[in-house]
């Protein structure tokens, strides 16, 4: 029998971006807000400091950071025909855990998703017709114009210090910046950060192919810089151990060094960490939370912490795994396309185009998360006819790693031997001269691909892991050959002495890691029947429950997720301290 | 004011150890608060109060290692430096090449400059 604790007000799941931000922006009201998190405290002093942080075994390796998945992950397979097996070991993805979240050992990468993201289904079928979304593509407008995000964007890149240059300012376009995003308030608080000589080769290249190249944008702070909260970032000192690392320097924008200290300042908010939550507590109604139900991780006991607002922050993943298992929203049907929870989810597409350029050198160890140079003529830039292409979305391109360091980063060129004298020889030469530029791309959802719990496999608390049935389908395919097409010409006018074979992905696989950037599977929108929450992430069927994160996104971009999770963040929190609290049902 | 802060600036460091150049004496202390940005992210003024760098309260004049509650690497524990202006200055330059092994991440100020500002500023603050 679990004990029941006194009640609060607000629970929080998750501590992450979304868990951060949301406690920060609610911690005024002076409502008892308890925050529980699955993993572990985490501070730069105890975790991130030099020489610790430099383990490049144990952070990337063998993911330190990350979930452990002999606890909890998730099974996979490629379609409903498959079996579902386990992930044993992470790879594909890398989820996050302890304070913080992903957001601790993200790149930092910050986008403001366009309206061609936003209003995708009302756009292509203006321009394309009906028939021009396939009929297994189950494709939404989100509900939110990039207009009404705009502030909430702009409030995000201030918190975490996001370096970066403006390129479609309200009072004219700038040069130098991305000539395709929405219209923007303000510049990014911070100057570009600097890049070396491999982004510089990109940028000339594609320049010349009548390209557009823009600095990346990315919360990596190019100078010392102090938030509107008074929280100090340093200035990023190009380490190289940013992704998949805590920074050492306090210079990339992270929860732990922002909004977190300043929610926990208010003795109303309270973090308890190894605070597993199993479920989301119903009432006999089935249509009011009465709080969540979790397990001590260190002591092993079960405890309920009963609360007016359940506010579901977990990754993506799990906000998604913990509707299902509380019974919140209608699980998806792939046969009969009924049913919500679980639908739409999007993984992310992409790939890249390695070459060598014989005496020269990059210096890859002199790198940090979003340091780099990208092109948005193919995602944002509407004047780009996807019409010959026959696909729905498009390609960023960009050039710019996130650190060489010594284990991972081996690039050699084809035809050497996987091993040996000739291996180490190729891999001491390819080091320095070696470069990539790469491409991510959108996934639309598709009928077929979707999240559901496991018929047979459980995690360690006994509760069914979530089931993922995911592969690319032909609208993929032709974006990745069209992106993997792009990265080949652009390569090939930087002049390299090897340009690497460039074969697009065709079908996802678990194993090798390729991007953090799971969405959807609880998507937001205005029709009740076709989504899990509304626009501000509120649950249709239990209105005092908010699912807030990407699993929100009806679909995935180009772009990094965290841009618009971050903004639709603080949206939720504005419409909770303003109008939720006053009036507690469903927002409209 | 300005005046008055380089003139106390110069008692103090002329006080804490002898100062090697002019123009380290001469660091404009306005100027070196803003700079201190780049230290802020890590280390306070506030001797209760270490963060992932130690407490910068009382530095010039302080020998390294010196504050109780901190854990410093090996290397600057073994260092057997007083920070003054002179050995400030050179640390802030370049902090591996004077502490090989220090933790501070922090690749190093290259303008004489901006150290002597910095200094001034420290300095400055340092005083009881």
């Amino acid at each position: 029998m679990a004990r029941k604790l006194p009640r609060a007000d607000i629970v929080i799941v998750g501590f992450g971006w979304t868990g951060g931000i949301l406690a920060r922006e609610l911690a005024p009201t002076g409502l008892k807000i308890v925050a529980l998190e699955r993993g572990g405290p985490r501070s730069t002093e105890e975790d991130f400091a030099v020489p610790v942080i430099r383990d490049e075994l144990r952070f990337d390796r063998r993911h330190d950071l990350m979930a452990d998945t002999a606890t909890d992950t998730c099974t996979v397979r490629n379609s409903l025909a498959e079996t579902a097996l386990p992930m044993r070991r992470l790879g594909s993805f890398l989820p996050g855990e302890g304070v913080g979240g992903a957001g601790v050992h993200w790149n930092g990468t910050t986008w403001r998703w366009s309206d061609r993201d936003l209003r995708i289904r009302s756009l292509y079928r203006e321009r394309y017709g009906a028939k021009y979304i396939p009929a297994d593509m189950p494709l939404r407008d989100w509900g939110v114009t990039s207009a009404e995000l705009e502030p909430y964007y702009e409030k995000f890149e201030y918190v975490a210090g996001v370096s970066g240059k403006a390129g479609n300012l309200k009072t004219g376009k700038v040069p130098g910046g991305n000539p395709f995003e929405d219209v923007r308030a303000k510049d990014y608080p911070l100057p570009p950060l600097t890049h070396g000589h491999g982004p510089q080769l990109f940028a000339e290249a594609a320049t010349k192919l009548g390209y557009h190249p823009f600095p990346r944008p990315g919360a990596n702070a190019s100078r010392p810089y102090t938030n509107p909260d008074g929280m100090h970032l340093g200035q990023c000192q190009y380490c190289g151990f940013c992704e998949r690392f805590g920074c050492e320097s306090n210079a990339k924008g992270s929860p732990h060094i922002t909004v977190i200290p300043v929610a926990l300042k208010h003795p109303n908010v309270e973090l308890r960490t190894h605070a597993w939550v199993q479920k989301v507590l119903l009432d006999s109604t089935r249509k009011r939370a009465t709080g969540v139900a979790y397990v001590d991780v260190e002591t092993g006991e079960e405890l309920e912490q009963p609360a007016d607002v359940v506010l579901l922050c977990a990754y993506q993943l799990g906000n998604v795994h913990l509707m299902l298992l509380s019974g919140i929203g209608k699980p998806y049907d792939p046969k009969t396309g009924k049913g919500v929870i679980g639908a739409n989810y999007c993984y992310q597409g992409g790939g890249g185009q390695l070459m060598f350029f014989e005496g020269k050198s990059f210096n890859p160890f002199i790198a940090t998360g979003s340091a780099g140079v990208t092109i948005d003529d193919f995602h944002s830039n509407w004047d780009f006819d996807r019409g010959p292409h026959g696909f729905v979305g498009g390609s960023t391109v960009q050039c710019g790693g996130s650190g060489g360091r010594p284990i991972g980063y081996r690039p050699t060129p084809p035809g050497t031997p996987l091993w040996g004298s000739d291996w180490k020889r190729a891999t001491a030469k390819g080091y320095q001269s070696a470069l990539s530029v790469s491409f991510f791309t959108s996934v639309t959802p598709n009928r077929g691909n979707y999240l559901d719990l496991d018929p047979t496999y459980t995690n360690a608390f006994g509760q069914p892991l979530l089931r993922m049935t995911f592969d690319f389908h032909e609208n993929e395919r032709k974006m990745m050959a069209h992106g993997a097409s792009l990265c080949a010409e652009i390569g090939k006018a930087m002049n390299p002495t090897i340009l690497a074979p460039n074969r697009p992905r065709n079908s996802w696989s678990v194993v090798p890691y390729q991007s953090t950037h799971n969405t959807g599977g609880a998507i937001m929108g205005t029709d009740p029947s076709q989504t899990a929450v509304n626009t501000w992430q509120q649950s249709w069927d239990v209105p005092n429950v908010f699912s807030v994160g990407a699993s929100s996104f009806p679909h995935n971009s180009a772009y990094n997720p965290t841009g618009p999770l971050a903004a639709l963040a603080y949206r939720t929190a504005e419409a909770i301290r303003d109008r939720y609290l006053k009036h507690p049902g469903l927002l409209g | 004011m300005k005046r008055l802060i380089a003139a106390v600036c110069g008692v103090v460091l002329a006080a804490a150890a002898p100062v090697a150049s002019g123009q380290v004496s001469g660091g404009d202390a306005k100027r070196g608060e803003t700079l201190y940005a780049a230290c802020a992210a890590c280390h306070t003024l506030d001797p209760g109060q270490n963060q992932l760098g130690p407490h910068l309260k009382g530095i010039v004049g302080r020998k390294a290692a010196a504050v109780d509650d901190y854990t410093y690497s090996g290397p600057m524990k073994r260092a057997e430096i007083t920070w003054t202006a002179e050995t400030l200055d050179a640390f802030l330059a370049d902090p591996q090449a004077v502490v090989a092994g220090t933790k501070m991440p922090f690749a190093g100020m290259p303008e004489a400059k901006d150290r002597a500002d910095l200094i001034a500023y420290l300095a400055l603050t340092s005083q009881p």
